[in-house]
């Protein structure tokens, strides 16, 4: 592994926070010792080390070229966020670097195939005609449809398709 | 800032599409308890997890948007998910105090024909039972107290957490669901890990990972001697009622705790039965209620 900080990637890293937050971290390990996915996997996914890399440019140390479950770890369930010391959201941070893993290819297929059922439905869970039944019976309403066109034209402007690699129908 | 009228209720894709029987404990608990709610043709939320670690700018857009739907009809939102109310609470947070962030997302809703404003309020459904309607109301309809019912409470992250953003309830200590679980005339049970995730996002990742913080959690309430798990976010009953059998398959232990909705709870409460409530549905059979009356 080479050592040699990466200054784009810093600053787009220090960015997330407007408030330069991040700066003020001191590696206490409190992030770390509160996080239940650290303490399952014995720092297999160490929060800490996350901040520490982005601090210092370094995006072997973030990125997890070889382990991805080194980010994706993270369940976003915000304990990190709430026990820092210096209010440093942890979360945003880690939210900015899948993202990146994302447009790199290495997400969990889980991620990739949830943002694609939603670029395709509009819903990260698209209505089944059983379940359908099952809510009739139940004296449910039907499911309002949401405008699938009008999702799919917003997420064509934020160039979801492109980060996922998505191929539209026309394309294939 | 509370509004008494109507709410536009915002069920979630997984509630809506996948366990539909919480809806429908939920309608009949607001029905009860005179909660007007509307429906409206929203899109995902989008999932705060997922979506939002896959491409925060597309999370921010599309939340967004759902707000500008409610807010179009001048309504505020009520959420039966605990994902679904921090996305929209926290995207509706950001564009109120980013002035940059909101003209960016607001070039991409102009070309649908939509703007946001930041003129509606969200709530999770927990929030509005103890805000507008009051805990003495609801003492006024249960029917059938749930006397001799040992409940532990599992509120979740995204209800409380970040409280910076969520400004609700305590982050690590949350009260509110225990009250309305009391109200029930049900026992509150404390255990240790009260405050641990359910482990459902790790398990995006890794499932043996999820089922290890699952296990942390579930060991702890098996030891509290609580008899049921009360929940208010469809991620977390999916994670602790679908994956005992797992965690039972992967550890040889046993694993038998039914996860109750707290709209489930309060329905039983109010006269509902197992049948009515369809809690044959849940993995794990809340049995013992089946002759309850």
């Amino acid at each position: 592994m080479t050592f040699v900080p990466n200054v784009e990637f810093k600053k787009k890293l220090l960015d997330v926070h407007l408030e330069d937050k991040i700066k003020y971290c001191y590696q206490c390990d409190r992030c770390t010792s509160v996080c239940p996915v650290a303490e399952a996997t014995n720092n297999r996914y160490n929060p800490r080390t996350i901040i520490m890399g982005a601090m210092l440019g370094l995006p072997q140390l973030v990125l997890g070229a070889e382990d991805n479950f080194k980010i994706w770890g993270c369940q976003v369930c915000d304990t990190c966020d709430e026990k820092c010391p210096n209010d440093i959201e942890l979360t945003e941070i880690f939210n900015l670097v899948k993202n990146i893993s994302v447009q790199q290819g290495t997400a969990p297929e889980y991620y990739t195939m949830q943002a694609k059922t939603i670029l395709e439905n509009g819903k990260a869970i698209p209505s089944q005609s059983a379940i359908e039944r099952r809510r009739k019976k139940y004296g449910l309403p039907p499911v309002p449809k949401c405008n699938v066109d009008e999702i799919q034209n917003i997420l064509k402007q934020t160039e979801l398709d492109k980060k996922l690699k998505y191929k539209w129908v026309e394309e294939q | 800032m509370a509004d008494s009228q109507e709410k536009l209720l915002f069920p979630g894709c997984m509630i809506g599409n996948r366990i539909p029987f919480i809806e429908a404990s939920a309608r009949k608990v607001f029905d009860k308890l005179g909660v007007k709610v509307l429906d409206a043709p929203f899109g995902c939320c989008p999932d705060p997890v997922g979506f939002q670690s896959t491409d925060k700018e597309s999370w921010l857009a599309l939340g967004a948007r759902n707000l500008c739907i409610a807010e179009e009809q001048g309504k505020s939102i009520v959420s039966l998910c605990n994902g679904c109310t921090q996305t929209l609470t926290a995207v509706n947070q950001k564009l109120k105090h980013d002035a940059h962030k909101k003209s960016k997302v607001n070039s991409m809703l102009n070309s649908v024909g939509k703007e946001f404003k930041g003129t509606i309020d969200v709530y999770h459904f927990v929030r509005l039972l103890k805000e507008e309607v009051g805990i003495n109301k609801i003492k006024e309809t249960v029917t059938n107290p749930l006397k001799g019912l040992k409940i532990a409470c599992h509120t979740g992250c995204h209800y409380s957490r970040p409280s910076e953003i969520m400004q609700y309830d305590d982050p690590f200590e949350p009260k509110v669901l225990r009250e309305l679980v009391a109200a029930t005339g049900a026992e509150v049970i404390d255990y240790e890990e009260e405050a641990l995730c359910c482990g459902v996002g790790a398990g995006n990742a890794e499932e043996d990972v999820g089922l290890l913080v699952l296990k942390r959690k579930m060991d702890s309430i098996v030891k509290s001697g609580a008899d049921y798990i009360a929940v208010i976010c469809p991620s977390c009953f999916q994670q602790m009622d679908g994956n005992q059998r797992n965690l039972q398959k992967k550890f040889e232990q046993e694993y038998d705790i039914p996860i109750l909705y707290l709209t489930e709870i309060l329905a039983l409460a109010m006269g509902y039965t197992y049948d009515d409530l369809n809690l044959r549905r849940h993995r794990v059979k809340p049995k013992a209620l089946q002759n309850k009356e």
